[in-house]
């Protein structure tokens, strides 16, 4: 049977399954995806209640949407999508982090305040989260995709409808703008010691957003 | 050739520059030490977000998601079944498949609300019999109501009309919390501000036994006890008001020594805390 391998179903085999009616087909595709799908949503709106409704919004989007899945992609790449357009568009509608605050990087602050260990994987996810937070949406988004979650910058423009060139700038300009602030999480002694005050000798990437 | 500044480096290490610019900075980068460890560092830049644990999807909200999907399966086959979808029906008159595509709307998107709301007090009154599901850091009394908080059954965006009644239930901030925390909340029109923040928090100190709050939500609650987690006992303020003009919820240690104000997103999965100060 095409599509199928040996007794697990395609991605592409569930989706047409579901276009066809059968009704167990999307749970199951989305259970197989879900915990990179939540990753994605929760790294892109940075709150997990907000991450919560937009992977929702998205899901019933995709089971509705699903006839026009044109195969021109994969369904991951194609799930991915949605769920990263959801994610930006409930940043949008409710302002959730209403641009770059002052506040984000007062938090970022409180936590590293609260003396975190670097050697804790925890503990260096809270950091990482919180200083995702710090990047305009669109840059995060890519970042999220690229390094975090290991697609190709091919894939991530596919994912954010955009150009590859886009997806390179916004993760370089990313990446200069978290610099100092992840500096801490850095395990060589060279910045142990120092931690933040990199952020004196190493000046971030100025504003904008690509 | 000065150093470049570290947005430039990232767009090189990118590949997006090329040509004479880039060989320039390819040779800087050869006889520069520092530079050359800038880059190095963003490259590690790659390699730790690489590293970090991803989180796992809670299980309420696993749950939430089945719940909306299974919803959503019964819901398809209702409606083909009950011959809304039957393209023949619309095929057979040319004329009228305007209007029907019309009333074909009208029942996809108000089907889908009526169910979504069944759905979310089902849903919601489970999770809250079930207990805690996936609650890890608060360990107070307040856990299964504030696991019940943060699972948050809201329904799915543009199904808000018909679904009022359910979505101020599902609100977290507005629902009661189970348990007795022993602390109550002010509600007040403060503008906390950076600049100010240590007078007017010793102020709000001073003037709370004053002042009548009411219950904590479960929300609040769970929020509490995740912030204290450090201070623990019976928090000497909690109060509803803004930081730098947006809402926040305000907390004074019981120790009266430590404050710290979160969003209002705070809550037993996620702390939120936008800005902690040490009071004299």
């Amino acid at each position: 049977m095409p599509g199928t391998d040996g007794e697990r179903p395609s991605d592409a085999e569930l989706l047409r399954r579901h276009v066809a009616g059968d009704s167990e087909a999307f749970g199951e595709l989305f259970r197989r995806h879900r915990d990179r799908l939540w990753a994605v949503a929760l790294r892109t709106v940075c709150d997990p209640d907000e991450a919560a409704d937009a992977l929702q919004d998205a899901m019933v989007s995709a089971f509705r949407r699903a006839a026009d899945f044109r195969g021109d992609s994969a369904v991951t790449t194609w799930l991915h999508r949605i769920v990263v357009n959801a994610s930006l568009d409930r940043l949008r509608r409710k302002a959730v982090r209403p641009a770059v605050s002052a506040a984000d990087e007062q938090a970022f602050e409180a936590l590293v305040a609260q003396g975190s260990d670097p050697a804790r994987a925890t503990d260096i996810r809270l950091d990482i989260d919180a200083a995702l937070r710090i990047l305009p949406p669109p840059q995060r988004a890519a970042l999220v995709i690229v390094d975090m979650l290991g697609y190709s910058v091919n894939d991530a423009a596919a994912i954010l409808n955009t150009s590859t060139g886009t997806i390179k700038s916004r993760c370089a300009r990313a990446r200069a703008r978290l610099l100092p602030y992840v500096a801490h999480l850095r395990t060589d002694t060279e910045f142990k010691g120092g931690n933040r005050s990199a952020s004196g000798s190493v000046s971030p990437a100025q504003g904008g957003d690509a | 050739m000065s150093h470049p500044d570290t947005s430039v480096l990232a767009e090189y290490r990118a590949g997006l520059i090329s040509g004479r610019r880039g060989a320039k900075i390819g040779a800087h980068l050869a006889e520069c030490e520092r530079c050359a460890a800038l880059s190095g560092q963003l490259a590690e830049i790659s390699v730790l977000l690489a590293s970090a644990p991803a989180p796992a999807m809670p299980d309420s909200v696993a749950q939430r998601l089945d719940t909306v999907l299974a919803a959503e399966a019964a819901k398809r086959h209702d409606s083909e079944r009950s011959g809304v979808r039957a393209p023949r029906h619309r095929a057979r008159d040319p004329r009228r498949s305007r209007r029907d595509r019309f009333r074909f709307v009208t029942l996809r998107v108000l089907a889908p609300a009526a169910a979504v709301v069944a759905v979310a007090a089902v849903g919601y009154s489970l999770i809250h019999l079930s207990g805690p599901t996936n609650s890890s850091a608060a360990s107070s009394a307040a856990e299964p109501a504030a696991s019940a908080a943060s699972s948050g059954l809201r329904p799915a965006a543009g199904t808000n009309a018909p679904a009022s009644k359910a979505a101020n239930n599902a609100n977290p901030l507005e629902r009661p919390s189970a348990s007795s925390p022993g602390f109550t909340v002010i509600s007040s029109r403060t503008n906390y501000l950076r600049s100010t923040l240590v007078q007017q928090l010793d102020e709000a100190e001073r003037q709370a036994p004053a002042v009548t709050g009411t219950a904590p939500t479960a929300q609040i609650d769970a929020c509490v006890s995740r912030v204290t987690q450090a201070s623990p006992g019976t928090p000497k303020l909690v109060e509803r008001a803004r930081f730098q003009g947006q809402q926040a919820i305000v907390i004074i240690a019981s120790s009266g020594h430590t404050a710290w104000i979160t969003g209002l997103s705070c809550s037993d999965t996620s702390s939120d805390v936008l800005a902690q100060t040490a009071l004299p």
